[in-house]
Parts: structure tokens; C-alpha cells; sequence
């Protein structure tokens, strides 16, 4: 279960995967049924013929987190195979291998992982074995009826005369563990499994008694080997029926057997033509080569260190699906591995309702497939990173309140996979009230009954109109329901994706909107000892519609068309055409700097916006690295008051430079970053005051205020940051200067000199970042003088 | 009380001075009032340019507030005309005395100070800029005291503020007038060296202020001119007052403004445009659509194909 927290909606994804490493017990949730695997192979293997044929069928449905079992059979002379199989069980759960198929009365059963296990045999009841202590006693002579503790267990292998370590790969195949309580009926099946395996020629279980009661095990075995090979290969067997073998009649004449395995030799010939080349690449079938060659003959473990290894590899790299399901040819003097990679033969997408029950969805299809990444489409092998990629995709949708991806073995295809995307959608439409009261203290302290203002914010969204993923939004604020024409402001937006149709891989999304906004204008602020020049408001109401073309995550080109209407207002709301100055006998005087284009306070006007992003960062252990660069045009059209015709332009570039390479991963140290910032504002053609460049801010020269150093025609912003990790954190120092290029007084009544600004300004100072806030401590060097500052957000 | 009874004094008189100014020109009563020796020099100066077809000469005096404008304006008049006091600012606008002499016009236009607060006071440029719409400057007298030892920014700025508001050009005709001329120098220092250092340090600034480059410092060099306006000022034999060097001043500056009226520059139209300055909102307007075109195939294009490096060089992850 992972769950990703998207802004507004949590949304839980249930992914299910199956592990199939067997060697580690993972805490995946696995809810799919495992693939069905089966194989209907040759007489039981009898213990005392290193000629082991092999049957198995393989049933597996793992409800638990469970790590699964692989087996190995092995054949030898002639043809060989060895199959592996996924096989695991649930809590009491039995991996069946039913008896069936040529004879295949084996059984494959499950090898428990010590998780799976726990439960179930951990009773405290046990018997004691009522023997005579320190004496061995064979698994036939204990008694069926007692259950009995087991101490310890010894593997013993009758090769190397010696007792192998519990780090042995041989520990794995079994389920016994010491301290658990078993029957004798379980010990002998725990014997078959081990005997069917196909790793050891022999095997057997002794149990020896203990003076406390309890019996140790003594597995003693001699291990399969087969001759030395010197080639290896490994094959993608997925969608490929197993090979079927015919069931070797007992009385066959030794023709008869000769010509048997020649067609089994040819069979299995043309299954590895047959067969499609399987991922692994070349580097590691190498590896596995020397393995072979550094081992001489091939033993059982060796062909087990090297399913894991192949495992290993697919599972690093995401292919969960993938086993390694069989070793074929085996006496030869190749090795051949047969891996289900894991092929997805189809994808399914489902909608569900509350309850999860299956229903129709309002969504349309195409909408939830043109996420999918390529590598879920049909054909291709299951990855679960690519499961992982489809997931964010839909999330960021913003349409779903669940999504689950589920590679499901597909029934009617060995070794298919069956993607299954369930989805359960948001309610369409959502309408939202927030209120709020303000109440203002008045004279004496004591809030009086007219200050009590309600105020709030109203807002409606009506999502995926058409199942196209089209929305309605809208939201009215304001301070004052009573009086709502003081401060309203209101939203309105359509936004229309897949303009050029679902279909179209071209990611193009329109957005029409209608606005306002009020913002307190940084042209007409003081400079450095000026003090309170009175504010103008900026207000704003219009038209938008532009149209937003996505290449990549972050990189994106928009273009449109924007109609508004600018009243700029002192502070008491009237309408001033002109800025206001403080006189040095302390009266105001309101013969500033225009505020408008026309003069009198209100403009009008029509241009055309472009902006397009270049957005290569990227994440490194948390901090940000890579390059960001940003055009932005306004282009007037010359319709609107005074005829205004401009060209307005700004160039943003940011580099995020990685001082060291790191190791990357979670947990791991992020790199010293050097940022280095470039901003180029200019304009030519009229320039109203409130569409000058201003210099000053948290975001442009830090150290300063919105607009301290000046507001100009043109001008550039310089920065350079240098960010050291420390512990979760980072501190930082920088250095930032930004200057109007003498072009202060190529704006309209050169508010930059009106408010006694200087143009131009440098900065520098240190901080740090403590979560989402930024303490800095920032020296500005017009006046020498620093001050410590508190900031949301990141500067660049 | 007092103070209120001067305030009104004032209106008084500029309302009369301006009503002068525009019907009747003076008779240039005053030159009588100089010593002989310089009356005839200003005589003869007067006589060379009307050679030169200058009947009409105007004077623009200029500088920080209480350096000695008026007193200045008033010693070239020989009279009184505007009003001076020691201890505080008599000119809140720009004031023109005219006077003729032989069918010779004099007109010299004091000016408020033009600092405020530490700071360059553009309202009071402003009211110079539109006194002066109209008006030819034929040279201007950039006045600063001799005894200040220091040229700081804000002479700098005031420089600066002059020339944004009437060009560079103003500077040919500039003279640098540097008042309280009769001082003793600091310990150490001849009176000549220090007035030229103190000269050149505020020829420094103001070549920055207007930014003259070096190369044309030549060109246009900047004369400067020492003045004493106090009544104890030290007087030669002929009862011209002179300088500590031993200069007879008044004769010597209007030497050098005949100087610098006869070196071939042209003087100053101020008309609307140079006060306004040039419509900056109309600079290089045609040229937008140039500008676009450049935006669209050289930034934006160029970025596009970033993108598609990005794009390109993206590392698959291993599964892709």
C-alpha cells in the first residue's frame, strides 16, 4: 500500500506486486493471485537415481506477505531440466502441486518463509518424544500421533562429510525452524520436499533425541551435480506453453528411451528458438558465465546462485513479474535459463464506486490511457517503475480519489500478465463556503457593532465536464458581505486540455478566465530614509484566454491573449492619477509620477502574452540541480487607452550548479549547489508606472524592500547563492546586485527619483533554511546596514 | 513676527519684479555704481560682443542653497536686486533681473537652491525648468563656495540633475563660480594651491556629473572663477575689489563669461521638449515589430530547442 499525498486529495493507491525473490521476505501487500505456472513433467524422482525426471504443477495463491519459495527440479541425462517455480503459501495455506499430468503425481509443495510460518507453528503445545535421550531415530520410527519440538537442525552434507552453515542456500528451501513444534506427517513432507527438489541425489531426516524432550534434526543429503558447462543462456519463456513431456513408460525398451530423449532433445531445441530474447543483459550473463566456469561441475546450489542472481537483476530493475521458472539442458554444455519476464498481454481500466463495486465511470478512456507510459502498453514486460510512473500520471490528473495499478496473472496466457488500473472518481461538482469574521477594535479599544464585517470566500468547481477532464471553476472573496464592492474579488475559469483531442499526443490545454486582483504598487515606494510614501493600489479586472502547451513536466510554452482594465487607487480607495509625494514642509502634494498611461487613473488595454519555460532541475537527494530559464513577452496591440503599443519582455535565467557528484539515494547527503540568477527586465513603447520593472524584494534584490532601489525601464538582477547541506538542512550565502541601467528616467515621472531611490543596488548575507521557512540575515549595501528576515518559500 | 513681516515683504517684491520683467527693461543703473577702472572694462567687454552681434546675454546662476546665487547676481548688477540674507533661502523661485546698457541686455536668472533634505530637490528643478521655457541660456554660473573643502555625491547628483535637465551641452557654456574667494587657506597651503585644488576637486565632479569623457575634457574645458561678495572685500588702489591674489574679480568673471559666449558654442534653447525630455515612451516604438520578430526566432525558438535537447538527452530510466 503506498499513499501519496497530492495537494487537496489524498489518494491511496493500492499496488499490488508479487515478490518472487525468495530469499527475502519482503512487506509487499500482494493481493494478486500469482501466475499460474505448471508443468507436467516425468515420474517422481526416487531418491536413489541421480536421473531425477521432475513433474510439477504449480498452483499458487499468496495472500500474505510472503516470499516465495523456488524450487528446483532437476532431469539430468539427455535432456535436462530443472524447473523453478514460484510456490508459496498463506498462514495454513497449502501451495498445492496437484497430482496430475503424465504421471506427475509429485508434489511441489510450498517452502514456507519463516513470516508465514510464525503463526501457525509456534504452539506451545508440544509432546516429548519419550525416548531415551542422545539416540537417532529415523523419521519412519517416530510416532504419527506426537507432536514434537524441534531444537535445533543440522544440514549435513555426505560430500564434504561436514554440517553446512545456516547461511547455506540450502537453509532457505525449508521450512522447519528450529524452536517450532511438528508432527510427524509435516516432517515428512518437509523430506519430500526437499527430495522432490531436484537438488539433492539423496536426502534424508534423522531426528535425535534430546534429554529435555525436544529432537534435533539432521538433514543429511548428497547434492545434485550435473557436468560443467561453459556457455550460458537465458531465454524469455513467458506466453509460451510449458513444455509438455511425455510421461517415460517404466517398461520402455532401452530404443524406445533413446528415441524419448531425442525428441525431447529436439522439443526443447525448438522451444529455445521459439523462445524471445529475454532482457538480462550481457553484463550480467558474464558474470554468470565466470560463475560457471570459477565452478567447474554444475551443483545444485550453483544453479541456485544463479536464479537468484538473475532474479536479483530483474528485480533491482523493476521487473517484478519476472522468474526464473526452469533450467533446461542441463548434462550439457549449456545452461539455459527459462525466465518468465512477466508480457502484458492486456489493460484494463476500471472505474469503482464508493463502495468498490465495479461501475461505469464518467471519465472517458482515452483521458486515463494517453497517461500510461509505453511500457504498459500490450507486449511489453511489466515493470513495476513503469506502474509506479502510471500511477503519478493519473494522480496528477487531480480526478481520482483512488487509484490502484495491479499486475493480475492472466488466466488464459501463461505467464501473461494482465495490467488492471481501478480508479474511483471525485465527485464532479464540489461548492465550497468559507467564512470569517473580522471585527476591528475602535476607539477605546472596544470593537464597535459596525466593524463586525463578515466576509468569506465562495467558490464552485465543476470537474471532467465530458469526461474530458474539462472544468468550471469560480470563487468570490471578499472581507465584507455587507459591502461587498469594497474589496471583491472573484475568478471565473474554464480550462479545456486535449485541445487538439484526446488522442493527439500533443499535450495542449486552454484556459479562459476572468479576473480581478488589487496590489499594492512597489513603483510607489521610498528609498532608503524616505519615509511612508503613500501607497497605490493596482487594480486589475479582465479577460484571459491562453493556451498552454506542455512538453515536458515542467517545461512549457503559453500563449494568449489578456484584456484588462487598470485603476490604480490611493489609499482610500479613490481613484489618483498621479502618485502622491510627502513635501519637505511634511504636506502631501499629488503631482507624483503618473500612475496610468491615459493620465486619469484608469487604463485600458489589450495585449498579447507569451511564456515559455525551460525547466530541466531535477531533485538530487532533496536540492535542486539543473537549469531554469524563462521568456516572457507582453506584446500591446495598441488597442485600449492612449493607444498603447509596447513591447514588455523579461528573461529569466538560473542555473542550480552540483559543486560535487553524490551518491544518489534515500537517506544519502545532497551536493553543494552553487545558483547563479540572471534577470533581464525591459520595455520599448509605452510604459504605464505600473508595468515598470522594480528592483528591491525578496525576490529580486534581497536585503531590500518591494521596490526600495528603484522602478526602471529596463533592468538586471544578478545572484549568485551558494547552498552547503547541512544535516537535513542547508545554509546559505549569497550575493545579489540589481541595477536599472540608468533607465529610471525613462519611465514617466521617474518615480525612482521622485521617492529618492538610487537605481541601483547590491546586496549580501547569509542564511538558513529551517523546513519551509528562510532565516537570512541580509546586509544592503546602499546603507551598510543588515537586518534578519524570515521568508516562505525559495528565492530561485 | 518678524519673520512673517519679511514673508510678505517678499511676495511683495517678486510680484513686482516679475510684472517688470516682462513689460519694461531697466536701465542698467548700476554699473554706474563700480569703480572706474571697472566700468570701462565691462564697457569695453560689453562693446566686444555687441561686435559680435550679441545684443542679449542670459545668465543662468545655479548651485546648492546658501553658497551665494543671489549675492552673486547681485554683485554683477551692482545693485540689489534680489533679496539676500544670511540665514535662510530668499529664493523659493526662479527670479530674472534684465538690464540694458546700450542697447545691450543683461538678464540673469537666480535660482532656488537646488538642494532639499540631502537630497537633489527636483520640484525646485522643476519650477527653474518651467521659469526658464522659452529662454535661451547663454551661460550658466555653477556656483559653490571656495571654502568648503569637500565635493561630496550629492554635488555629483546635482551636476547630474542639471545636466539630465538641459543636456550636456549646457557644460560649454558652464562656468564654475566659487564664492567667499577671500579666505586664508589651511596651514600648509599657498592660497593659490588651494583654490586649485579645491577647483579642480569640483571640476572632478562636475565632468563626472555630466559625464564628460576624458577625452573631451579638452574640448571642453570648464573655466572656474573665483568671487568675493562681501562688502570686506579687500579693494585695490582703483577701488576694484580683488581677490587675495590680487585679482580684480567682478572685471575677470565677466571677462570670462565674454569668453565663454564668444568660444563658438551655441547657447540653450529651452523649449518644451528639453524640459520634458524626449518621450521615452516613444523610443523606438517603430522598431517593435523588429523586436518581436528577434523574440520569436532568436529567444524563444532558441529555448524550444533546448527543450528538445532536454527532452532528448533526458536519462531513461532503465525500464524505458
Amino acid at each position: 500500500m503506498t499513499s501519496i499525498a497530492a495537494p487537496g486529495l489524498a489518494i491511496s493507491v493500492n499496488r499490488s506486486h508479487r515478490r518472487l525473490n525468495s530469499t527475502t521476505a519482503t512487506s509487499a501487500t500482494i493481493k494478486s493471485k500469482l501466475p499460474t505456472f505448471s508443468s507436467s513433467q516425468n515420474p517422481k524422482p526416487s531418491s536413489s537415481n541421480p536421473n531425477i525426471f521432475a513433474s510439477k504443477q504449480l498452483h499458487n495463491v499468496i495472500k500474505t506477505s510472503t516470499a516465495i519459495g523456488v524450487g528446483l527440479y532437476a532431469l539430468s541425462r539427455g535432456v535436462s531440466h530443472v524447473l523453478l517455480g514460484g510456490s508459496g503459501g498463506g498462514a495454513g495455506g497449502v501451495g498445492s502441486g496437484s497430482g496430475g499430468g503424465g504421471g506427475g503425481d509429485s508434489f511441489w509443495s510450498r517452502i514456507f518463509s519463516p513470516a508465514a510460518i510464525a503463526g501457525e507453528e509456534e504452539s506451545p503445545e508440544w509432546d516429548s518424544h519419550g525416548l531415551p535421550a542422545n539416540i537417532v531415530v529415523q523419521l519412519n520410527k517416530l510416532s504419527g500421533f506426537k507432536k514434537y519440538k524441534v531444537s535445533d537442525i543440522l544440514f549435513f552434507d555426505r560430500r564434504r562429510r561436514s554440517t553446512v552453515g545456516t547461511e547455506d542456500s540450502f537453509f532457505e528451501m525449508l521450512s522447519l525452524r528450529p524452536g517450532g513444534v511438528y508432527t510427524k506427517a509435516q516432517l515428512q513432507k518437509e523430506l519430500e520436499t526437499l527430495a522432490t527438489s531436484g537438488m539433492f541425489e539423496k536426502v534424508d531426516l534423522d531426528a535425535k533425541t534430546n534429554p529435555d524432550g525436544t529432537v534435533g534434526v539432521t538433514i543429511s543429503f548428497l547434492e545434485s551435480t550435473w557436468q560443467s558447462a561453459d556457455k550460458f543462456r537465458c531465454i524469455n519463456v513467458g506466453l509460451m506453453p510449458q513444455s509438455k513431456l511425455i510421461e517415460m513408460d517404466a517398461d520402455m525398451t532401452e530404443k524406445e528411451k533413446l528415441e524419448y530423449f531425442r525428441s525431447q532433445e529436439k522439443d526443447y531445441r525448438r522451444r529455445i528458438e521459439r523462445s524471445r530474447p529475454c532482457l538480462l543483459p550481457v553484463s550480467v550473463q558474464r558474470e554468470i558465465l565466470l560463475m560457471l566456469k570459477e565452478h567447474g561441475a554444475v551443483s545444485a546450489r550453483l544453479l541456485q546462485k544463479i536464479r537468484d542472481k538473475v532474479q536479483q537483476w530483474y528485480h533491482d530493475n523493476g521487473y517484478a513479474c519476472a522468474q526464473v521458472v526452469n533450467f533446461g539442458n542441463l548434462n550439457t554444455k549449456e545452461v539455459v535459463c527459462e525466465v518468465v519476464e512477466g508480457d502484458i498481454t492486456q489493460m484494463v481500466i476500471q472505474f469503482q464506486d464508493k463502495l468498490g463495486n465495479v461501475c461505469e465511470g464518467n471519465t472517458q478512456y482515452p483521458v486515463v490511457r494517453r497517461e500510461m507510459p509505453k511500457q504498459l502498453r500490450q507486449g511489453q514486460v511489466f515493470n513495476i517503475e513503469a506502474g509506479k510512473q502510471a500511477l503519478r500520471n493519473i494522480n496528477s490528473l487531480a480526478l481520482f480519489s483512488n487509484i490502484e495499478v495491479n499486475p493480475r496473472p492472466d488466466e488464459k496466457n501463461e505467464g501473461g500478465i494482465i495490467v488492471e488500473i481501478k480508479l474511483k472518481e471525485l465527485e464532479q461538482k464540489s461548492a465550497e463556503v468559507s467564512t470569517e469574521w473580522s471585527i476591528v477594535p475602535g476607539r477605546g479599544g472596544r470593537p464597535t457593532l459596525a466593524s463586525i464585517q463578515p466576509g468569506g470566500t465562495v467558490s464552485f468547481e465543476h470537474r471532467n465536464l465530458y469526461g474530458l477532464n474539462r472544468s468550471v471553476l469560480g470563487s468570490v472573496t471578499t472581507s465584507n458581505f455587507l459591502n461587498p464592492q469594497d474589496d471583491l474579488a472573484f475568478k471565473l475559469e474554464y480550462v479545456h486540455p486535449y485541445l487538439d483531442g484526446v488522442y493527439n499526443p500533443r499535450n495542449r490545454t486552454l484556459r479562459a478566465s476572468c479576473f480581478n486582483s488589487r496590489k499594492l504598487s512597489p513603483v510607489f515606494t521610498g528609498g532608503p530614509g524616505v519615509d511612508e510614501v503613500p501607497p497605490i493600489w493596482v487594480d486589475r479586472a479582465g479577460l484571459k484566454a491562453n493556451i498552454t502547451e506542455n512538453f515536458t513536466r515542467q517545461s512549457k510554452f503559453t500563449y494568449g491573449l489578456v484584456m484588462e482594465e487598470i485603476t490604480t487607487r490611493d489609499e482610500s480607495s479613490h481613484i489618483s492619477a498621479r502618485g502622491q509625494r510627502v513635501l519637505p514642509s511634511g504636506g502631501i502634494s499629488a503631482d507624483g509620477p503618473p500612475t496610468t498611461l491615459s493620465e486619469t487613473g484608469i487604463d485600458r488595454m489589450a495585449f498579447l502574452q507569451a511564456n515559455i519555460t525551460r525547466d530541466n532541475t531535477k531533485f538530487v537527494n532533496g536540492t535542486i540541480v539543473g537549469e531554469r530559464n524563462v521568456f516572457q513577452v507582453d506584446q500591446g496591440l495598441g488597442v485600449g487607452s492612449k493607444f498603447p503599443f509596447f513591447n514588455r519582455h523579461q528573461l529569466t535565467m538560473t542555473r542550480f550548479v552540483q559543486l560535487k557528484p553524490v551518491e544518489e539515494g534515500a537517506g544519502k547527503a545532497p551536493p553543494p549547489v552553487l545558483v547563479l540568477h540572471g534577470h533581464y527586465g525591459g520595455c520599448v513603447g509605452d510604459l504605464p508606472s505600473y508595468d515598470a520593472f522594480t528592483l528591491g524584494g525578496p525576490y529580486s534584490v534581497r536585503g531590500y524592500n518591494m521596490g526600495e532601489i528603484g522602478a526602471a525601464r529596463n533592468i538586471v538582477e544578478l545572484a549568485a547563492e551558494l547552498r552547503i547541506p547541512v544535516k537535513n538542512t542547508h545554509v546559505y550565502a549569497f550575493v545579489e546586485h540589481g541595477n536599472d541601467l540608468g533607465t529610471s528616467k525613462d519611465v514617466k515621472g521617474n518615480p525612482t527619483e521622485v521617492y529618492r531611490r538610487m537605481g541601483h543596488g547590491s546586496s549580501y548575507g547569509a542564511g538558513v533554511k529551517l523546513g519551509l521557512v528562510r532565516a537570512e540575515y541580509a546586509v544592503d549595501h546602499n546603507s551598510g546596514t543588515g537586518a534578519i528576515f524570515f521568508r516562505f518559500g525559495e528565492r530561485f | 513676527m518678524i519673520l512673517h513681516s519679511s514673508y510678505y515683504y517678499y511676495l511683495h517684491f517678486s510680484i513686482q519684479l516679475v510684472s517688470m520683467a516682462s513689460q519694461i527693461i531697466r536701465e542698467w543703473a548700476g554699473i554706474q555704481q563700480f569703480p572706474a577702472a571697472t566700468q570701462s572694462k565691462l564697457l569695453e567687454l560689453l562693446g566686444k560682443l555687441k561686435q559680435e552681434n550679441v545684443s542679449i546675454l542670459t545668465i543662468l546662476v545655479m548651485g546648492k542653497g546658501g553658497v551665494g546665487k543671489s549675492s552673486t547676481v547681485n554683485s554683477i548688477i551692482g545693485e540689489r536686486a534680489v533679496a539676500v540674507s544670511a540665514f535662510q533661502s530668499e529664493t523659493p523661485t526662479p527670479v530674472m533681473v534684465s538690464r540694458s546698457r546700450a542697447g545691450f541686455t543683461l538678464n540673469i536668472i537666480d535660482t532656488p537652491g537646488l538642494v532639499e533634505g540631502g537630497y537633489v530637490n527636483d520640484q525646485a528643478l522643476d519650477l527653474i525648468k518651467k521659469f526658464l521655457l522659452n529662454k535661451t541660456i547663454d551661460v550658466l554660473l555653477y556656483v559653490d563656495r571656495l571654502d568648503a573643502y569637500r565635493v561630496d555625491n550629492l554635488d555629483k547628483q546635482i551636476v547630474k540633475a542639471i545636466t539630465d535637465s538641459f543636456g550636456k551641452e549646457i557644460w560649454r557654456r558652464g562656468i564654475v563660480v566659487l564664492t567667499h574667494a577671500q579666505l586664508s587657506p589651511p596651514d600648509g597651503l599657498t592660497y593659490d594651491e588651494f583654490t586649485s585644488r579645491r577647483s579642480e576637486g569640483l571640476l572632478k565632479i562636475v565632468r563626472m556629473g555630466a559625464q564628460i569623457r576624458k577625452q573631451e575634457i579638452q574640448a571642453a574645458s570648464i573655466p572656474v572663477v573665483l568671487v568675493e561678495n562681501s562688502g570686506r572685500c579687500n579693494k585695490n588702489e582703483s577701488d576694484e575689489k580683488i581677490l587675495p591674489s590680487g585679482t580684480a574679480w567682478i572685471p575677470n568673471l565677466v571677462q570670462t563669461i565674454t569668453d565663454v559666449v564668444l568660444s563658438g558654442s551655441k547657447g540653450i534653447l529651452v523649449d518644451q521638449k528639453l524640459i520634458e525630455g524626449p518621450n521615452p515612451n516613444n523610443r523606438g516604438k517603430v522598431l517593435i515589430p523588429v523586436i518581436l520578430a528577434f523574440q520569436y526566432f532568436f529567444v524563444v525558438k532558441r529555448i524550444q530547442k533546448w527543450i528538445k535537447n532536454d527532452i532528448a538527452r533526458e536519462s531513461r530510466p532503465s525500464w524505458a
